[in-house]
Formats: structure tokens, C-alpha cells, sequence
């Protein structure tokens, strides 16, 4: 069976809809904003239309093209003339303008045939009637009404599982922001029904926050700066006060929600009247804001109480109490409805969506009736029609032109929306079967868009999804970089220096970044030691002694105001303007001392003692691998290494030539010889390096998956797939520190499985059995016996122990090639 | 997180106004964190208002025009970016003069 499914409460000031699936309930976000609720106002400008928050801007400007509190009209022959259409609206076209557009809060694949729409206990037939048509005219084929205080009633029985197996009287208190309703409702095993309700449409929450304002901010401020009449002037349109009557009621209205909670709250004014700023704050006593809107609460008690007289009834015969409505966040209504009525006062449910939630669960048992028919016709309409889309993809610009022409005559009105919900162009008419359309856009980001086109009767004819605008990353004019731009920065892991990316290839100059560092040596004062900033433009995944150094600053303990401490912050600035000049700025925030530099391609920094270091470094490398070719016979590769090494120390020797403060270009020669021969180095060996680190990659997944073949908890399975998500994009990015980096996580999770339970120890014992370079044999000796002892007792607690005490023996190779990852050869930056 | 994201906003605010620039330093540090937890916060102190702007609450003085600009910021626009997908998390709430 199909049930309806789908609820709108759609109300006086704020309307929402909701979903059930299967036993929960949904209440939609506006996709444009973040609320759940729309609020129930259309503002027609022209060719434009707007709904909901968007509208209330044109509130002071354009009220009399504003339409809103339209459903007090509801089955009237009263109509809206609004100018800017020349056309008289009726509350029922109104209203169904409302419900197409919470038709958009829902995802685009839903299809809604079914509606259930709440309705006042108060309305009669024909405001009913009115209600249903403007359903039908929003396009539902089947419109099914329900009483609000029912739908209340329904929240709260469906989220407490309450049973009730007699007769019993239940009150709906329902106070919203600008209205107050009460209901009686009778209700049974089998059935809920409004017996009498009675209301003031002009009481609500907003009155609370001009309380705030009037009668105890005004006051205090007044008395700080010797005015009067002040109440008066901020809301008079006259003065120029407008404005600050506004802040002043977001403060009051922030006021009010934390004296929900406090006993007392602090109001900070930081204000400004007639050119001087105001700055003091005062403290509002929760008792003091209940005396001010208490004779506005004790009205509704009133009527609670008439509404159980008129019935002929006995406070007793009330069960209890369900509050709804935003404003019954407010304690004191709660105490005052308990006080004066004696009976259970139930404010459970979220007073803002229970009748959309309680009219949700109704739509949830209701069977629906129309079938699927309509939904084939409508879908042939979307792609008859025809459009061509014309913007540009990639810009600079914080603004982009979106231009189509629609060639459908069925097409009037088009809406473009920023899928992030920072845009909205309202409905608007075509012009001709075009439309141009500036929008804004959210700097350095994908922005994507969504372009509806609609027909007169603004009903939905077609979405396009597929327009997105880059905003930051490229552009047609100014100049991209050539080469990566990356800055040397110490790999602790690895016990080498690396290259991180700072701006990368393609970026359009003007470029600036800040980068925080923690450095990872201590340098004091008195020491040699040195903090080194190495800017280079070349490849990122090259080793740091490939690339072009473009920037180079050595910070000395000589040159320290304070020692710097290892782990504390560094802060550095890079900037590389349109005419290439590179400018670092580097701030030790332990030392609160900066350090500025501007270097331009023209007068490159070079120090002799770098390239030497440099060469040292890759030297090592370059002869291990010599060593380990020879070994393997694959003398034609060695060869090609034997030249780089040559090269390399006929390098040294030259540099060892040369002083720092040598002016002639003999330098900048050798370092670009070093460059060139690095970068063969480099491409000789990248391949080799990266294939290994994939190879390495396999068998840690192999082993982890293996493990987890055999793993019961779910938890693990979970983390496996979260780091083998984005595999392929790591193993093709070719950097080997990426492909480093997910091994580390891949072992480190095998490691948890293993950990997790004492028998998966067992293998571990045995393969330690392979290892021959203990550093104590007699001691791995005795622990074997013991291990094999654990085994047969089935001890595996013991033998985790062991495992331990054995995996200690053996010989740490990390910690050997960090020792010899000496000071000298750091960055300092980490 | 918007709450604290708020408070360092009205603290950066609070600071320029009185023309205190010692701790610039610091607060564009938190900023910075801020973004490398995927929030991009924008002031659009200044800016052309224009209706279509739904990641603002404008409060607006007088004739809503061409002219209009945002005058006051009293919280600022925040944008949460995850999985490379932008979504608005807080509206900014503006004046408009």
C-alpha cells in the first residue's frame, strides 16, 4: 500500500514540510538558508518574485508589493492588488506559491502526487475548501487537510508512546512568533477531535523582545548618555535610528533565549548613537524579563482557562498540556500553566516543527490514491524542452554572467540558485526566451549552480544541475606559474629534508600564502645552529636539492633575541608578486621577533656551504645504490650513477674553490650544475623509488587484509575502507610521501587489529623465530622457551608479553637513521 | 563551533575598531586553523547588497537600492567545506544602509 507520505504545516507566519519513511519523520532544510522553515511572505518586484526570507527585505521599501499573513484571508473574497504586476492576487494563489516552494526543500527525485496540509482548528468549510484548492494548484494531485492542535496531539504521542484507553482532555497551547492559539482536544483509543479552540491572532514572541528593548535597554541607555525620548525616535522612520532599533532587537531576542536557560544574562551594548560609540553592558535578571511580559502570558492563561469553561468542564478533566510554538521556549509559561491549571504541562516535542512532524506521522498511515500516470506525462514536457547555456567556467572574477536562451514556449520564468545556498535570483520572467544573469561567487571555490526554468504558473518544467563555475584557479589573463613553488622542510619519519608545495604550477601571480611551522630543532643563542627557509621553484615531488632556490634565509642563534625553542611556532609568509619578486617574512612567535626578505630572480641567494651540504647528501644515496647495483650486476645502470657521481664531486671540489662573499657568477654555475645533476639523479631513480613504495604499499594491504579476513568487528572493516577510499588518487599522484603516508595508516591499523586480541600474537611468535639479529641472543633464547611454554598452556596473555620483550631485542633501524640525520643537515622547520 | 568562530569575529572586530593591531598575528593564526578545518568565513563588510544574497540577514535601513551597502557586520557569513562540497552553516547578519 502507497501512503501519502508527505505533510506541509503551512502557517500564518512560518510554513515547513516533512517526510515519513518507514517509522522516522524528516523535516526538509531550506535548500537556499539553513532553517526549516519558510517564512510565508512573497514580495513581487516586477519581473521578479521572491519567496520567503528573501521577500521580508522589501518589507520598508515596497510593503504594498509584499504579501504576507495571507492565510488570515483564507476563503474570503479579499484579494491582494499588487502594482508592481498590475494584478489581483487571491490568498488561495498566494498560498499555493508557498507550497510550490517547499515542493523545492525536497530532493529532486521525489516525486509529490500526495500532500496532507494542516489547517487552524478555527477554519470552517470554505477556508478548508480554499486551503485544498491551493494544494491542487500547486500541482499536488491529491490534497488531504488535518487540524493543527490534532497534529500536535499526533507528535506527541507518536514520540512518547503514549496509550490512552478512555476518554481524556488534552490541551494544545500553541504560541509562535506572532500569533496564539488554544485547542481542546478530546481523545480516545480510536480517535483525536478538536472540541473548541479560541485565539488572538496579534499575540506572540515578538512582543517579548520589544519588552527587552522598551522597557529595559532603552531605559539604560537613555540614562547613560542623558537622552529621552529615544523609545520614540528608533522607531520613528524619520530619524536615523532605524537601524539601531534593529540591533537592538537581535540583542534582545539573544537575551531572550539565554534567560531560557539562565537565571541572569549579560547584555553587551557596542553601539553607536549620533556619531559616538556607545560601549556598556548590563546584567537582565530572568526575573526581572518574567515581570515584564508577565500580563502577556497571564492573556493566554485566560484563555486556557475560558476554553475549559465554555466547556463545561473541570481543570481536573485535563490530562495535560502540549506546548508548540517558538515563543513556549520561555520558562515562566510553562510554570505559569502548571500553577494555574494543575495538570501535566508536556513541552517534549520541538515546538517549532511538531505539527509538521505530528501531520508527517498521519501522512505516513494514509493511504494514497492517485496513482503514478501523471508523473510519465509531466516527465515527457522536461525533455521537450530545449536550452543552450552560455558562461564562462573558470574565472577571477567574484561575479560571473550566466546567459541561456530557452527555445520552449511552455518556458516563462527561470531561477538560478548557488548549490552552497549563498544566492538565490528569486523567480524571474524571460526576457524574450533569454535570460542574462549576473551571479557572485564564493572566492577559491567550485561553485555550483542550479538553473530551474519554469512555466506561468510557476511549476517546475526543468532542472538544469550541471553549471558550475570555477572562481580563483584559472584565468586567461596574468601569468602562471611555470614550476611549482615549494619550500624545504625537515621529514622527521623519513630522517631527510623534503619539499612541501606552496603554490602550485599554473597559479596565477599575484600569489601570497602564510604557512605555520613548528620548529623542529632548538636554537640558542650562543649555539652555531641555524634555521634554515629554503624557497625553491621546481617540482614538488623532486628531492629539494633538484630545484631552483629562489629564496634563502639562515636564521643563527647569534641572531636570536630569545633561544627558540624545538615545537614552538613559525609563522612565514611568502609572497611571489606579478614581477617575481619573491618576499618571506618569518616570525618566531617564542622569540616575538620577524625576519623580512625580498629576493628577485636577478639577485639570486646562494650559499657555497648549502651546496655542499646538498651534494654530501645526495652523494650517499648515489653510492649506495652503486654498491647495490654492482651487487646485482645491472652494470649498465650503475654506469649512468657513476656519472652523476663524478659529476657531483668534481662539483665539491670547485665549490671548496670559492668563498661565500666570491662575486663573481662562479657560484650560480655550480649550483646550476648541481641542479642538473640532481634532476638526473632524480628522474633516474623517481620510477624505481615510487614503484618500491607501491610494491610496499600491496603487501601492507595484503597483510591487513588478511587479518581483517578473519576480524569479527565491523569498527575495523570500516577504517580499512575509509584509507583504501581514496587509493587510486594516491597511487597515481606519483609523490611518494603520499603513498608513505597511507602505508603508515595501513600498518598502524593492522597493528590495532593485532593488538585488539591476544591470539593474533601466535603468528607474530612464530615468524620472530626467523629473526638471527637479537641483540641479546641468551636473553631471546630464554624468551623463546617461555613463549613455547605460553603456547601449550594456551596463555596468550603471557605470550603478548613475551612478543614484546623479544620485538625489544631486536635492532631499531629508524632510530639509527634519525641519529645520523644530524642537526647541520635540518631545516629546523618541521 | 560557529559560536566560537563568532566570538573570535567580534574580537577581530572589537580590535580594529580600537585601532589595536598588536594581536592581528594571532587572530589571523585562528582564522587560518579555522579554514584548515574546512570553514571559509566571509565578511562582506562593504559590499553591494543585493536581494539575491541568501547567505545574509539583512536588516536594512531606509530605501533598499541599487546604492544599498552593507554597513555593519554583526556576525560574520561562515561556509563549511567538506569533501569538496560547499554548504552554508551560518547566515551573516547585516546592516544595510
Amino acid at each position: 500500500m502507497k501512503t501519502i507520505n508527505f505533510a506541509i504545516d503551512l502557517g500564518t507566519t512560518n510554513s515547513l514540510i516533512a517526510k515519513y519513511d518507514d517509522g522516522t519523520i524528516k523535516i526538509y532544510n531550506n535548500p537556499i538558508g539553513l532553517k526549516q522553515t519558510l517564512p510565508s511572505c512573497i514580495a513581487f518586484r516586477g519581473n521578479r518574485t521572491v519567496i520567503g526570507d528573501k521577500a521580508l527585505d522589501y518589507l520598508e521599501k515596497d510593503a504594498e508589493n509584499i504579501c504576507m499573513l495571507f492565510k488570515r484571508k483564507m476563503g474570503t473574497q479579499d484579494t491582494y492588488y499588487v502594482p508592481s504586476i498590475d494584478k489581483e492576487m487571491s490568498p488561495i494563489e498566494l498560498s499555493s506559491l508557498i507550497l510550490k516552494e517547499l515542493k523545492n526543500f525536497v530532493n529532486d527525485e521525489e516525486v509529490l502526487n500526495s500532500v496532507v496540509i494542516t489547517i487552524p482548528a478555527s477554519f470552517d468549510t470554505i477556508q478548508s475548501n480554499a486551503t485544498k484548492k491551493a494544494g491542487y494548484m500547486a500541482g499536488f494531485k491529491e490534497v488531504v487537510l488535518l487540524q493543527e492542535p490534532i497534529a500536535a496531539c499526533l507528535a506527541f504521542a507518536n514520540t512518547s508512546n503514549t496509550e490512552v484507553n478512555e476518554k481524556q482532555n488534552w490541551i494544545v497551547y500553541d504560541f509562535g512568533g506572532g500569533t496564539f492559539d488554544v485547542a481542546l482536544v478530546e481523545v480516545n483509543d480510536r480517535e483525536l477531535k478538536v472540541t473548541d479552540n479560541l485565539g488572538d491572532n496579534y499575540l506572540g514572541g515578538a512582543d517579548f523582545d520589544n519588552l527587552i528593548v522598551e522597557k529595559l535597554i532603552v531605559p539604560f541607555i537613555e540614562e547613560k548618555l542623558s537622552l529621552t525620548n529615544l523609545w520614540k525616535d528608533l522607531k520613528s522612520k524619520t530619524t536615523n535610528f532605524n537601524g539601531l532599533y534593529f540591533e537592538l532587537l537581535k540583542i534582545a531576542e539573544e537575551a531572550k533565549k539565554e534567560l531560557s536557560h539562565y537565571e541572569d544574562t549579560e547584555v553587551e551594548l557596542d553601539i553607536d548613537i549620533n556619531t559616538e560609540n556607545f560601549y556598556e553592558s548590563f546584567t537582565i535578571k530572568r526575573e526581572a524579563f518574567e515581570e515584564l511580559i508577565r500580563p502577556k502570558v497571564e492573556q493566554t492563561i485566560t484563555f486556557i482557562q475560558d476554553v475549559i469553561k465554555n466547556n463545561q468542564l473541570l481543570k481536573t478533566q485535563i490530562e495535560r498540556v502540549i506546548l508548540i510554538g517558538g515563543s513556549t521556549y520561555v520558562p515562566l509559561i510553562k510554570k505559569r500553566i502548571s500553577e494555574a491549571i494543575g495538570v501535566e504541562v508536556n513541552s517534549s516535542i520541538d515546538p517549532t516543527s511538531a505539527v509538521a512532524l505530528g501531520a508527517a506521522y498521519y501522512a505516513g498511515s494514509k493511504p494514497a490514491t492517485v496513482s503514478d500516470d501523471e508523473i510519465t506525462k509531466e516527465k515527457v514536457v522536461e525533455d521537450s524542452v530545449d536550452f543552450k547555456l552560455f558562461y564562462e567556467q573558470n574565472t577571477r572574477d567574484l561575479e560571473e554572467l550566466i546567459t541561456a536562451k530557452v527555445n520552449s514556449k511552455e518556458v516563462g520564468s527561470y531561477r538560478i540558485m548557488r548549490r552552497d545556498g549563498g544566492y538565490d535570483s528569486g523567480v524571474k520572467i524571460l526576457d524574450d526566451g533569454s535570460f542574462s544573469e549576473f551571479v557572485p561567487l564564493l572566492e577559491g571555490r567550485l561553485n555550483q549552480f542550479k538553473i530551474q526554468l519554469l512555466n506561468s504558473e510557476l511549476d517546475v518544467l526543468k532542472t538544469i544541475e550541471t553549471v558550475a563555475i570555477n572562481q580563483g584557479s584559472y584565468n586567461v589573463q596574468g601569468q602562471p606559474l611555470p614550476n611549482d613553488i615549494c619550500m624545504e622542510i625537515d621529514d622527521l619519519d623519513a630522517s631527510t629534508t623534503r619539499l612541501e608545495k606552496v603554490f602550485a604550477k599554473g597559479s596565477i601571480l599575484p600569489l601570497k600564502k602564510k604557512i605555520y611551522k613548528t620548529a623542529s630543532k632548538t636554537i640558542l643563542q650562543q649555539s652555531q645552529s641555524n634555521l634554515i627557509i629554503n624557497i625553491i621553484e621546481g617540482n614538488s615531488r623532486g628531492l629539494p636539492s633538484s630545484g631552483l632556490s629562489i629564496g634563502y634565509i639562515e636564521i643563527f642563534g647569534k641572531d636570536l633575541e630569545e633561544d627558540l625553542i624545538k615545537g614552538t611556532d613559525i609563522e612565514i609568509e611568502l609572497e611571489v608578486t606579478e614581477s617575481r619578486d619573491l618576499k618571506i617574512n618569518v616570525f618566531l612567535q617564542a622569540c616575538d621577533q620577524e625576519f623580512k626578505n625580498v629576493f628577485s630572480e636577478s639577485e639570486r641567494a646562494i650559499s657555497v656551504n648549502k651546496i655542499n651540504m646538498e651534494i654530501n647528501t645526495v652523494l650517499g644515496d648515489v653510492e649506495a645504490l652503486i654498491r647495490e647495483h654492482n651487487s646485482e650486476e645491472n652494470f649498465e645502470y650503475s654506469q649512468q650513477l657513476e656519472t652523476i657521481r663524478v659529476g657531483l664531486i668534481e662539483t665539491q671540489i670547485a665549490a671548496s674553490l670559492i668563498t661565500d662573499d666570491d662575486v663573481s657568477d662562479a657560484k650560480f654555475q655550480l649550483d646550476d650544475k648541481k641542479r642538473k645533476l640532481i634532476q638526473d639523479f632524480d628522474d633516474l631513480t623517481r620510477n624505481k623509488v615510487i614503484a618500491k613504495e607501491i610494491e610496499e604499499y600491496n603487501e601492507s594491504k595484503e597483510s591487513l587484509e588478511y587479518q581483517l579476513s578473519y576480524e569479527k568487528n565491523e569498527h575495523f572493516r570500516d577504517k580499512y575502507s575509509r584509507i583504501i577510499k581514496n587509493e587510486r588518487e594516491v597511487i597515481n599522484s606519483g609523490n611518494k610521501y603520499l603513498i608513505r603516508a597511507k602505508i603508515k595508516e595501513l600498518d598502524e591499523l593492522y597493528y590495532a587489529i593485532i593488538k585488539s586480541s591476544d591470539e593474533n600474537f601466535i603468528s607474530y611468535f612464530l615468524n620472530l623465530k626467523f629473526c638471527t639479529d637479537f641483540s641479546n641472543q641468551r636473553r631471546a633464547d630464554k624468551l623463546f622457551k617461555e613463549g613455547e611454554k605460553a603456547l601449550d598452556k594456551q596463555d596468550y596473555k603471557s605470550l603478548r608479553h613475551i612478543v614484546y620483550g623479544l620485538t625489544a631485542l631486536l635492532p631499531d633501524h629508524e632510530k639509527e637513521k634519525q641519529k645520523n640525520f644530524k642537526d647541520d643537515s635540518r631545516t629546523g622547520l618541521s | 563551533m560557529t559560536e566560537i568562530i563568532n566570538q573570535v569575529f567580534a574580537l577581530d572586530l572589537k580590535m580594529k575598531k580600537d585601532n589595536n593591531d598588536s594581536l592581528n598575528r594571532y587572530v589571523d593564526r585562528i582564522y587560518h586553523e579555522f579554514e584548515a578545518m574546512g570553514f571559509q568565513i566571509v565578511n562582506p563588510i562593504g559590499q553591494a547588497y543585493r536581494n539575491e544574497m541568501t547567505d545574509v540577514e539583512a536588516n536594512i535601513i531606509g530605501d533598499l537600492s541599487r546604492k544599498s551597502k552593507i554597513t555593519k557586520v554583526l556576525k560574520p557569513v561562515i561556509y563549511q567545506v567538506e569533501n569538496n562540497e560547499t554548504r552554508l552553516l551560518q547566515k551573516g547578519i547585516v546592516i544595510v544602509e
